[in-house]
């Protein structure tokens, strides 16, 4: 009994040092951090002076409507350019991950390899994929749709994997056992079963991406975020304004259509 | 119509699941293997429709030995072999007349099967399948709607479908309640006495064995330990399948 009560307060006690342990650590690093950027923590105090600033000089104005048409074209832009760059990586993830799902394979090593290429791709961060691709494709829409197309691949080819394993093998081996064919197997019995499952994953990459390709269209000078980066340099800050704001609309938007869809499928 | 003989599996190389099982299955008779779990029973059932590649041994199926066929070959001698199980492991977002019409896939040509490409004359007959188990006013309901034991009976009538000389069935009534398993057992039952289809039955139930078998298989550690009619199955033969070994692994197996 005795030793009992000693366990649990030598178990307690452990625990708490190891809290004190992760603060002290966290702690220091905050402090290295500020030192090595000149970073000055009582800066922060003056935080609301920026709030102030952005306030008045990014609210758009009477002057700043008259953007409207531009900015709504360029919006609509790179919401194609994030759509169409999504739909076309969901297909050819399907297939890859089709043939790189362990239950389904035709070979473990193309499934290795599958999953080597994809957790590349998925690593390279967005921003990295566009300066990379400014190289070979220069400042226009193709950079973009490019950029987010490989990470998108990579992102979706191990998602699309997950749920096909989770499929199992059982009930492969059953339409197998009515002498069906590996194609209508996956046809009959695996997209049936996982398409729902699909779409969510599409969505979610959808809305994804539509923030991604304004911070994209900032590097690539195409779009939403070229236009942001022109007024704001221009010192036209309403006009920035309106391109948040819009920016915002948008994606709020695409959330709640993509839950409407979301919930329509289920 | 169904001999095995020899037949011999290792899934890790090592420790023996199957070794030099031999027996036959007659036309038109319900056929029931028994036997603790880890026997062997279910690997014993795969390899017939070849899901499970054994090591050695002999499947005649209509005298042709299954182990040797060709992909094509094999594909074909499937789709007299129907096939139900204990998960029914149907397409549960689909309906249950599509599912049966999973079942003649085998018969169809690859592009017609991919884009569901039905005769008429196979929805009408998958659809008396589906009366026939009791099922007529299921059919366009979607399977992950249905009870346990609607779904066995869309997975006999997809089996069905296949116009089957055999069906293989891996513990159909393990997940069921008393009432759908004498209702599935039924089915299966008078799909031999009625149809003169061989039904094979993977079972831990001795009871529900001697209930509906004819011939009774019994397998302990992956040997058959009783091969004989089902009126001869007595307790010291029952006892004889069960009984504790200790295996590879040392621990004790007893379970029922
Ligand atoms: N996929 C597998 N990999 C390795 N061992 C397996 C596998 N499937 C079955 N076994 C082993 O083979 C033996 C027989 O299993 P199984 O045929 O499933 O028995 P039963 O159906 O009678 O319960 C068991 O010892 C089991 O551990
Ligand atoms: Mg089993």
């Amino acid at each position: 009994m005795n030793s009992d009560v000693q366990q649990i307060n030598r178990f307690f006690s452990k625990k708490r040092f190891r809290l004190t342990l992760i603060i002290v650590i966290l702690g220091m690093a905050y402090v290295g951090a500020s030192i090595g950027l000149g970073f000055q923590t009582h800066s922060l105090l003056n935080v609301q002076d920026g709030i102030a600033w952005l306030i008045q000089n990014f609210i758009p104005n009477e002057a700043s409507k008259g953007y409207w048409n531009e900015i709504l074209q360029q919006l609509f832009r790179t919401f194609l350019v994030a759509v169409a760059a999504t739909t076309c990586a969901a297909i050819v993830s399907l297939f890859l991950a089709i043939v790189g799902a362990k239950t389904l394979t035709p070979a473990i090593t193309v499934s290795w390899v599958i999953r080597a290429f994809s957790s590349l791709l998925r690593n390279i961060p967005i921003v990295a994929w566009a300066m990379i691709l400014l190289f070979s494709f220069k400042q226009n829409d193709l950079t973009g749709f490019l950029a987010l197309f490989f990470m998108t691949l990579g992102f979706l080819t191990r998602a699309f994997m997950e749920t096909i394993e989770d499929f199992g093998t059982e009930k492969v081996q059953a339409l197998q056992a009515t002498g069906a064919t590996y194609l209508q197997v996956i046809a009959q019995g695996l997209l049936p079963e996982i398409a729902v499952a699909l779409m969510s994953w599409i969505l979610y990459m959808i809305e994804n991406n539509v923030r991604d390709a304004t911070l994209v269209g900032l590097l690539t000078g195409t779009g939403i975020g070229f236009i942001f980066n022109l007024y704001f340099k221009s010192l036209r800050y309403g006009a920035a304004g309106l391109v948040v704001l819009s920016v915002i609309i948008l994606v709020v938007s695409v959330e709640l259509i993509s839950n409407l869809i979301g919930r329509l499928l289920s | 119509m169904l001999t095995v003989n020899h037949l011999t599996k290792s899934y890790d190389g090592e420790k023996m699941s199957l070794t030099d099982v031999s027996f036959s299955v007659r036309p038109g008779e319900v056929t029931v293997i028994i036997g603790p779990s880890g026997a062997g029973k279910t690997t014993i059932l795969r390899s017939i429709n070849q899901l499970i590649r054994d090591d050695d041994g002999e499947i005649l199926f209509d005298d042709t030995d299954m182990r040797q066929l060709n992909r094509r070959q094999l594909r074909q001698a499937r789709c007299r072999i129907g096939m139900i199980f204990q998960n029914y492991n149907l397409i549960e977002p689909l309906t249950a007349i599509e599912n049966v019409l999973h079942g003649c896939l085998g018969t169809k040509s690859n592009l017609a099967g991919i884009f569901s490409m039905y005769r008429n004359r196979e929805k009408e007959e998958a659809l008396q399948l589906l009366q026939k188990v009791g099922l007529g006013e299921f059919a366009y309901q979607q399977c992950r709607n249905l009870s346990g034991g609607q779904k066995q009976r869309v997975g006999i009538a997809r089996a069905l479908m296949q116009r089957p000389k055999i069906i293989l069935c891996d513990e159909p009534i393990a997940s069921l309640d008393p009432k759908s398993t004498v209702t599935v057992m039924d089915i299966l039952r008078d799909l031999a006495v009625n149809d003169g289809i061989s039904v094979l039955i993977n079972l831990h139930q001795v009871d529900i064995a001697r209930k509906y078998a004819d011939h009774v298989i019994g397998i302990n550690n992956g040997q058959v330990v009783f091969d004989n009619r089902a009126k001869l199955l007595s307790d010291v033969a029952i006892a004889n399948i069960y009984q504790k070994n200790v295996n590879t692994e040392g621990s004790l197996v007893h379970e029922f």
